[in-house]
């Protein structure tokens, strides 16, 4: 029996990338299908170091395409699969996941944004929103976590294979090449240690009994005859989705209770607006900070009181609007301001939010 | 410490963000300090100026020749493959101290392969940069096993840090651990390289005895 990744917890420097890679062997990941492209290189590159001493596999596909399925392909045998792309390779990866979306797929896949459209730049943007989080021709059904820190790039690539498994909808993490390549410490723990259980992962095909007889058939579909037969499946999805959402959903907030306008970010970029509030704050500067962990499903409730009560929100993306744009769909209604810095592709530094805040408050 | 008087030419190699550009560019400011003809050349051929980018006006500025591509001048960036910067063939021609930042890591000392006379360079010692905080060299069996894989290897350097929150007991904990390991590969221990203000506590030597290099971080201003 291999021994664990990592016995208890210690304090470590690393890479975004390479935190991905302990961190899905922390979670127990049985295989990992894998194909390069920058920025997301070395969490293949540390999985194929580390997984032979635990017992685990990986593949490296022909493309990205090939990735996407031979990962649906691992979970429907029954294994904890996962892939990690960017850019391009996201794009093509969305056929794949519209399969796992239709099917309930628990894939994991981690995107590790750069520069859009096409290849654009291999370095870093926010605009990979639109398409990891409404991507492929469904409706949404999938769950983002968009992350700040390898800490949290840590802790919530082992919670993706959680809600993965548990729920049963195509999982993300979505960072970007920034965090992937940035060196920061964290803490890395076996995650027993944390009261954390491993959902575990089980077949889709060849269970054992004989179908009709000791157990209902098994019967995985991606297509449909008829159209009323898409609607009622379609229709039990949006049920499920609607029940879990409240309890996957997450964000984090602060200073809104005497604000006048909200600072409204995620990813790594909500980095900078913590530090930019923070200060303006101790300026006394009326400004308040919120941040979606979860992309999808959007955190609607906190989203909409939080509009209701401040009536102003400054959307800060590396991004033509992205996050924007979700933001919108779920606080439409409320009577609430959006007020905007886009940077698409180009890095958003504290001293830029300030600088906008006082623009915006005079 | 060595005597500083003849040619010196030191590579820098070692695991992926183990610390090999923050020692070469503080390597090359401290020779240049002594009015020594430095070039600095970055040999990174997979992100290639990355971390030198930023830097690269002010170290000019200071007198170093710093070998390395501008950004604008480059065609092709990570996984679509690089061309080699045409100097760094030549980089060991250069008069004066030549001080090479093996960047990336992934080849260890087989990217010298791509400089004339790196084989047969009378000069050339080839350290290894040491990070015990970076998981695959935590351990002393870790690091071993490591340094065996870079090919020919003239030193160990321990770069022991967390980042921000680096502590004087860190630092010694990877003095010792990467002393053992330099006994056990059979080659020296060159130098500890830790930060100015931790450098005053621990002073000129290490807890295994060897010295100490202080060092200023450069790296946050790189682009990553």
């Amino acid at each position: 029996m291999p021994d664990k990744p990592i016995e208890g917890e210690k304090r470590v420097f690393m890479t975004g990338n390479e935190v991905v890679a302990w961190a899905a062997l922390a979670a127990g990941a049985d295989i990992m299908y894998g194909y390069p492209i920058t920025p997301q290189n070395e969490i293949m590159h540390y999985w194929t170091r580390l997984a032979p001493r635990y017992g685990r596999e990986f593949l490296q596909t022909e493309d990205e395409l090939s990735a996407g399925f031979t990962t649906c392909g691992g979970v429907l045998a029954g294994r904890k699969a996962f892939t990690a792309t960017a850019g391009p390779g996201n794009t093509l990866m969305q056929e794949p996941m519209s399969m796992a979306e239709a099917m309930r797929l628990p894939t994991v896949v981690v995107i590790q944004q750069r520069g859009g459209p096409s290849t654009a730049t291999v370095i870093y943007s926010q605009q990979e929103v639109t398409m990891t989080t409404l991507g492929g021709n469904g409706e949404g059904l999938r769950i983002v976590y968009s992350t700040a820190n390898h800490q949290e790039l840590f802790d919530y690539t082992i919670k993706a294979f959680n809600t993965a498994w548990k729920y049963r909808f195509p999982t993300f993490v979505l960072g970007d090449g920034y965090q992937a390549k940035m060196r920061e410490s964290l803490t890395i723990y076996d995650p027993a240690i944390r009261g954390i259980e491993l959902v575990q992962a089980e077949p889709f095909l060849g269970k054992p009994g004989v179908p009709g007889v000791d157990r209902p058939p098994t019967q995985l579909r991606n297509t449909y005859n008829v159209e009323e037969e898409l609607y009622e499946v379609l229709e039990g999805y949006f049920k499920d989705y609607e029940k879990i959402a409240p309890e996957v959903a997450e964000h984090e907030a602060f200073g809104l209770e005497d604000a006048e306008l909200v600072v409204v970010s995620h990813g790594v970029v909500s980095r900078a607006c913590k530090a930019a509030v923070k200060e303006l704050r101790e300026e006394g500067v009326r400004v308040g900070y919120f941040r979606p962990i979860t992309l999808r499903p959007l955190p609607v409730k906190a989203l909409r009181e939080t509009a209701e009560k401040v009536g102003k929100f400054l959307v800060v993306e590396s991004a033509q609007g992205q996050l924007a744009r979700l933001l919108k769909e779920a606080a439409f209604g409320c009577p609430v301001e959006m007020l905007e810095l886009f940077k698409p592709g180009v890095g958003i530094t504290a001293e830029d939010v300030v600088s906008r805040v006082k623009e915006i408050t005079g | 410490m060595r005597c500083i008087s003849g040619r010196i030419v030191e590579a820098y190699i070692g695991e992926y963000a183990s610390g090999k550009s923050e020692v070469a560019v503080n390597r090359a400011l401290l020779l240049a300090a002594r009015g020594r003809r430095v070039n600095l050349v970055d040999l990174d051929i997979v992100e290639p100026c990355y971390t030198l980018r930023p830097l690269k006006k002010k170290l000019a500025e200071m007198g170093i020749n710093v070998v390395a591509w501008e950004t604008r001048e480059m065609m092709g960036l990570g996984e679509t493959g690089s061309i080699f910067y045409p100097a760094n063939r030549w980089a060991l021609r250069f008069p004066g101290d030549v001080i090479l930042d093996i960047g990336y890591g992934v080849e260890g000392a087989r990217t010298l392969n791509l400089v004339e006379g790196a084989a047969t360079d009378p000069d050339l010692k080839i350290f290894a940069v040491v990070n015990v905080g970076r998981p695959m060299t935590g351990s002393v069996q870790e690091i071993v096993e490591y340094v065996r894989s870079l090919g020919r290897v003239d030193g160990l350097i321990n770069n022991s840090h967390l980042g921000d929150e680096t502590t004087v007991e860190f630092v010694q904990d990877g003095a010792r651990m990467v002393d053992e390991a330099a006994r056990q590969l059979g080659v020296p221990v060159v130098a500890t390289t830790v930060l100015e203000e931790l450098a005053r506590v621990i002073g000129t030597r290490d807890a295994a005895g060897h010295p100490v290099w202080p060092i200023k971080r450069f790296m946050p201003h790189a682009l990553w």
